[in-house]
């Protein structure tokens, strides 16, 4: 870990460099007459340096897309590439070296070790790899999203809004390629939850990090500058610079 | 309600089952013991029914002892002439005289058979010559007519390898006598009673060689057709001289029997006592599992107190839960514990103890006691547990996580020492009072001890964790530091689960350092009090017979010894002991320091003298000049004036001594149990030895051993001894990790969303194995840790109070207690070997899915 610290965000702003990209994946459930298909051949690319938002109503796929291409899940059909490695010919322990590496995951809950510090959580996937976290990169993380009087902290000693910022520093820490949140303010009230939402942006735009955020929260999707929707398992449609209301009106129209 | 509680308890049928298997062990254990010692007792109730089966009478001496050598009453024999005094007797068809004695059949191979020290015993007696009387049918060949005829039973004649014709020996404590086999008998339908050797030799040469010529052990009489045993005993009692007596068949049987019973309860209290620590710890599993149960189900209890359940319907939920784990352990345990019992008597002869045994004997008592007994102590263990959550406040249902506090609590720590108190009292009351008993006492001072180390375990669980695995964050990274964080996190249940373990090593630790300790000790006093050269004994001839004088004799005569001293061991009935130990006592204080405080050793030429040790005469006010009133088998009542008072204790084997003459003069035996023999000083050990051994040759039975090898020979009966309690106790050791693995699982299940994040963030399977891993060998550690402690303790209390019998030194073997923790941890890998292979498999998105 020579690189500099500010050095990955410059590379990233390459134009046109793709962080993670679904090629013709389908997932697929049980077989025969019980055969549910969660993806129908979706095809879709997350560029370096944006903050994607994937909507949809539930049962649309949308949270299987993510465990799919963020390493979680395995898909039935089709390929997916993080950077330029192809998931679907790894086997889980290569699997889960990529994840710790190279992509930061932030949950709806339950993100963090109840038994680790909030530092100690941060620094988790470059611990489980046996590697000390760029210094200058930490510090300016953690003070990014505020924690530094309560690094020392156990996750039960914080409030949700605290411990998932905890979540957004660990994901940011390692400086992933690419950035999984799952429903990341699901469990918070609505202050909380757009603290954390502005942390991301600010993630995006300042660091140069890419981050795909799965949520069905029009207010929640508007911080992102990219909205793909999801409809019975395909991207039906995608709106460039969304704002609440006009997600609202797409999703009603999905709906419907 | 019932129901409800049925459902839950057959839906997790897996957990059900290894919760059970904790008590299953226990039962096993105990129910095989039971099986084992029925079995065997039925085995000899059998063999003596069939031995004097047409046996009207037997007339026997009317003396007796209780003896220590021979477990049981020992007679002195009757003069030949009775047999003519029965033969006249009314009702008698047929009289025989009968006598029986040590006697080792030498085998084709030149090996004898058989190891009467550890084993069937190997007979020599006389044939008896009436086909009724005897137990013994011809299979082939003859009855013995001279005196080299023998007849063997059919059973050592296929071992041995011998057959009609063969010349061979018999080993006698009259020396190696030379036969040749006239005859092969079977034993009703078996070749030989219960493993018994049986070498049959004329009446006459019988008496010459395995008892005393001119007299009889018993008398055998089969009374005429159509008269009552009765009636046939009680026309020969009114013919019989004074000091015999006669007895029915039926008497002897059930006297037979009954001796073996009492063998039999010795035998099977031992085996039961660790049955009892087996389902001891079993009992902790139980309670551990269904605390970790509860805790787990706590919303669930809450929500069903909410919409209406009692606090009695929740308690009665959970005990129902406990109920069919124990009745499934009871019935698992019982049918297991038949093969235990063929596992134990494996293990028994393993070790060399041969124990006979028929088909499986199952009594109702063993049934009722295994289900009794997996019942209670299911429900006992789980009734806590129940009880806390019974007490799950309605509202919990609401909140999202119960957080158990009772782990350092003041009323814990108050219990937990109030506990530990009355155990160490009810201990010392056991080991240091006086009186009755005393063996109980200290049984509920360990068991207490362990309960109230249990209780405040968690207090100081946390920390003793942090502390063993201080250097696991170092050495294993990250999982490192997540397993330590593991073990710390819930004090409670760590030092519950590693509690049942330290009840094994704690025992363990406990023999292992009492066996060393004893072990240094006799070594310390035999330094001091053992100056000899070499000992001779006759140990592998059991308690039976011993070394022909004619032996020390010679010895006496070979130029490369200096002295020759022998010594022997008499039943007899004393204050304080029913041995005697005799000594030739003009040679006997020339090679052990006897410590004679006052009087001398040579004094005890004189016949009905005594020496004795200065504890029993300070005990009992004797001075030099009292008298001790003895009893002897063969003379009766006889007063023995003190001579001398010594202070030996360790080559002395009574605590009284007398010589040569004194011996003579009340004994029908005329044998040495043991030989001290120095050599010339200018002669070199290897042909010291080489000359005993040569003068030694014709005495098979006589083994030489110098100092060392003698203090081997200790130490090996202290080895054997402790082995066979380390085999038993491995049980206790075995269920304590598999209640490890069973709170680590049940840890794991409630860790799933946990492990599914770090699965998630990216730790590899191998890093959630390792994480598990050593979790468990620092929950193992910790067991190890606490059980060395107190095992350590209660090795320091027994020989505090044994300082007075000669076990005076603490020796802490710490080479193997490290053993002991070395294994411990590995235990505890073993232990993790399927819960950590479930935790890697974990399915990731069904992990962070959970909540």
């Amino acid at each position: 870990m020579s690189t500099p610290a500010m050095q990955p965000t410059e590379t990233r702003h390459r134009t046109g460099a793709i962080a993670a990209r679904a090629i013709n994946v389908v997932k697929t459930y049980g077989a025969g007459d019980t055969r549910v298909v969660a993806l129908d051949n979706v095809t879709v690319d997350f560029p370096v340096g944006q903050f994607t938002a994937i909507m949809g109503p539930s049962g649309s796929g949308k949270s299987t897309l993510m465990h799919c291409i963020a390493g979680l899940d395995t898909v039935s059909d089709g390929r997916v590439l993080i950077g330029e490695v192809d998931l679907t010919t790894l086997k889980d322990k290569a699997l889960t070296t990529l994840r710790r590496d190279k992509i930061g995951f932030i949950f709806q809950q339950f993100n963090l070790i109840p038994t680790l510090s909030a530092i100690e959580n941060i620094t988790l996937p470059s611990s489980l790899g046996g590697r000390k976290p760029d210094a200058e990169w930490l510090d300016m993380v953690i003070k990014t999203v505020g924690l530094g009087d309560r690094l020392k902290h156990r996750p039960s000693e914080l409030s949700g809004g605290q411990q998932q910022r905890v979540a957004v520093a660990r994901a940011l820490a390692g400086q992933p390629e690419i950035i999984f949140a799952d429903e990341p303010t699901g469990n918070l009230d609505s202050h909380a939850g757009a603290e954390i939402l502005a942390f991301m942006r600010r993630a995006v735009a300042e660091l140069g990090q890419t981050i795909v955020m799965v949520t069905h929260d029009p207010v929640a999707a508007s911080y992102a500058g990219r909205v793909v929707f999801l409809a019975d398992g395909k991207i039906v449609d995608e709106m460039l610079d969304p704002t609440p209301d006009r997600v609202l009106d797409r999703i009603k129209n999905l709906e419907a | 309600m019932f129901k409800t509680a049925l459902k839950t308890v057959l839906a997790r049928k897996l957990r059900l089952v290894s919760t059970a298997f904790a008590v299953v062990l226990g039962v096993a254990f105990m129910s095989g013991a039971l099986v084992l010692t029925d079995t065997v007792g039925r085995s000899f109730d059998g063999l003596f029914a069939d031995i004097f089966e047409d046996t009207d009478a037997l007339v026997r001496s009317s003396a007796k002892l209780e003896s220590n050598l021979e477990n049981g009453e020992r007679r002195p024999r009757i003069d030949a002439a009775v047999l003519a005094t029965v033969e006249g007797a009314d009702n008698v068809a047929k009289a025989v005289g009968f006598v029986q004695g040590y006697a080792q059949i030498v085998g084709k191979d030149g090996k004898q058979l058989g190891n009467p020290g550890a084993g069937a015993p190997t007979f020599g007696s006389s044939w008896i010559e009436d086909s009724q009387l005897n137990s013994f049918q011809l299979a082939e060949g003859i009855a013995p007519r001279g005196p080299d005829d023998v007849v063997i039973d059919k059973g050592s004649a296929t071992k041995g390898k011998l057959v009609l014709g063969d010349k061979t020996n018999v080993l006698t404590a009259a020396g190696s006598i030379p036969v040749t086999i006239v005859g092969i008998a079977k034993f009703g339908t078996a070749d030989s009673p219960l493993g018994a050797s049986f070498a049959m030799f004329t009446t006459a040469r019988a008496q010459e060689i395995v008892a005393e010529p001119g007299k009889f052990d018993s008398i055998i009489v089969r009374g005429n057709e159509g008269v009552g045993a009765q009636t046939v005993r009680d026309s020969i009692s009114a013919v019989l001289p004074q000091g015999s007596e006669a007895v029915t068949g039926a008497q002897v049987t059930k006297e037979n029997q009954n001796e073996i019973k009492k063998a039999l309860a010795f035998f099977s209290t031992f085996l039961l006592i660790f049955a009892a620590i087996a389902v001891f710890v079993g009992g902790y599993i139980i309670y551990n599992t269904f605390s970790i149960i509860v805790a787990q189900r706590g919303r669930e209890m809450a929500l069903m107190r909410a919409i209406g359940a009692s606090r009695k319907q929740v308690l009665g939920a959970v005990l129902i839960e406990a109920l069919v784990v124990g009745l499934i352990a009871g019935i698992i345990g019982l049918v297991a514990g038949v093969g235990v019992a063929i596992g134990l008597k494996a293990l028994m002869a393993a070790l060399g103890i041969d124990i006979p045994a028929g088909s499986a004997v199952i009594l109702p008592r063993t049934v009722i006691a295994s289900i009794v007994v997996g019942v209670v102590v299911s429900l006992a263990s789980a009734f806590f547990p129940a009880r806390r959550a019974s007490k799950v406040p309605p509202i919990a249902a609401m909140r999202s996580f119960a957080q158990d506090t009772s782990g350092r609590s003041l009323p814990r720590i108050i219990t937990g020492v109030i506990v530990l108190g009355l155990s160490f009292a009810s201990l010392a009351n056991g080991l240091f009072g006086s009186g009755g008993n005393r063996l109980p006492a200290v049984g509920v001072g360990v068991l207490g001890t362990f309960v109230g180390v249990t209780i405040l375990g968690p207090i100081i669980a946390r920390r003793l964790s942090g502390f063993i695995g201080a250097a696991l964050p170092r050495l294993r990274g990250m999982p490192g530091t997540l397993a330590r964080e593991n073990a710390m996190r819930n004090p409670k249940r760590t030092s519950t689960t590693a509690a049942a373990l330290m009840i094994g090593v704690g025992l363990v630790g406990f023999i292992t350092i009492f066996a060393a300790s004893t072990k240094a000790s006799i070594n310390a006093s035999l330094d001091k009090t053992f100056t000899g050269d070499f000992v001779i004994d006759a140990s592998s001839a059991g308690s039976f017979g011993g070394l022909s004088p004619a032996l020390t004799a010679s010895l006496k005569k070979v130029p490369e010894v200096s002295a020759v001293s022998s010594a022997r061991l008499l039943p007899v009935q004393m204050e304080g002991t029913n041995t005697l130990f005799a000594v030739d006592q003009s040679t006997w204080g020339d090679i052990v320091d006897v410590d004679i405080k006052s009087g001398t050793l040579a004094e005890l030429s004189a016949v009905n003298t005594v020496a004795v040790h200065d504890e029993e005469a300070v005990k009992q006010g004797l001075k030099i000049g009292d008298t001790v009133e003895t009893t002897f088998l063969n003379t009766g009542k006889t007063p023995l004036k003190v001579v001398a008072i010594f202070g030996d204790k360790d080559l002395a084997f009574s605590t009284y001594m007398v010589g040569l003459p004194t011996y003579d003069k009340n004994s029908a035996e005329k044998f040495d149990s043991l030989i001290l023999i120095n050599k010339v000083d200018t002669v070199s050990a290897a042909d010291a030895r080489a000359a005993v051994e040569k003068a030694s040759a014709a005495y098979p039975l006589a083994e030489l051993k110098d100092q060392s090898e003698y203090k081997e020979t200790v130490a090996k009966e202290i080895d054997g001894f402790v082995n066979l309690v380390y085999a038993l106790l491995a049980l206790a050791v075995i269920i304590a990790l598999f209640g490890i693995a069973n709170a680590l699982a049940l840890s794991i299940f409630e860790r799933t969303s946990e492990l599914g994040l770090m699965r998630a963030v990216g730790m590899t399977r191998s890093q959630v194995r390792t994480m598990v891993r050593w979790e468990s060998v620092i929950v193992a550690l910790l067991g190890t840790l606490l059980g060395l402690t107190i095992g350590l303790f209660f090795g320091w209390a027994l020989i505090q109070a044994l300082k007075d019998e000669g076990i005076n030194v603490l020796r802490i073997p710490v080479g193997q207690l490290a053993l002991v923790t070395v294994v411990a941890a590995i235990a505890g890998v073993l232990a993790a070997i399927v819960p950590a292979r479930r935790a890697a498999k974990l399915d990731i998105l069904k992990a962070i899915a959970t909540t």
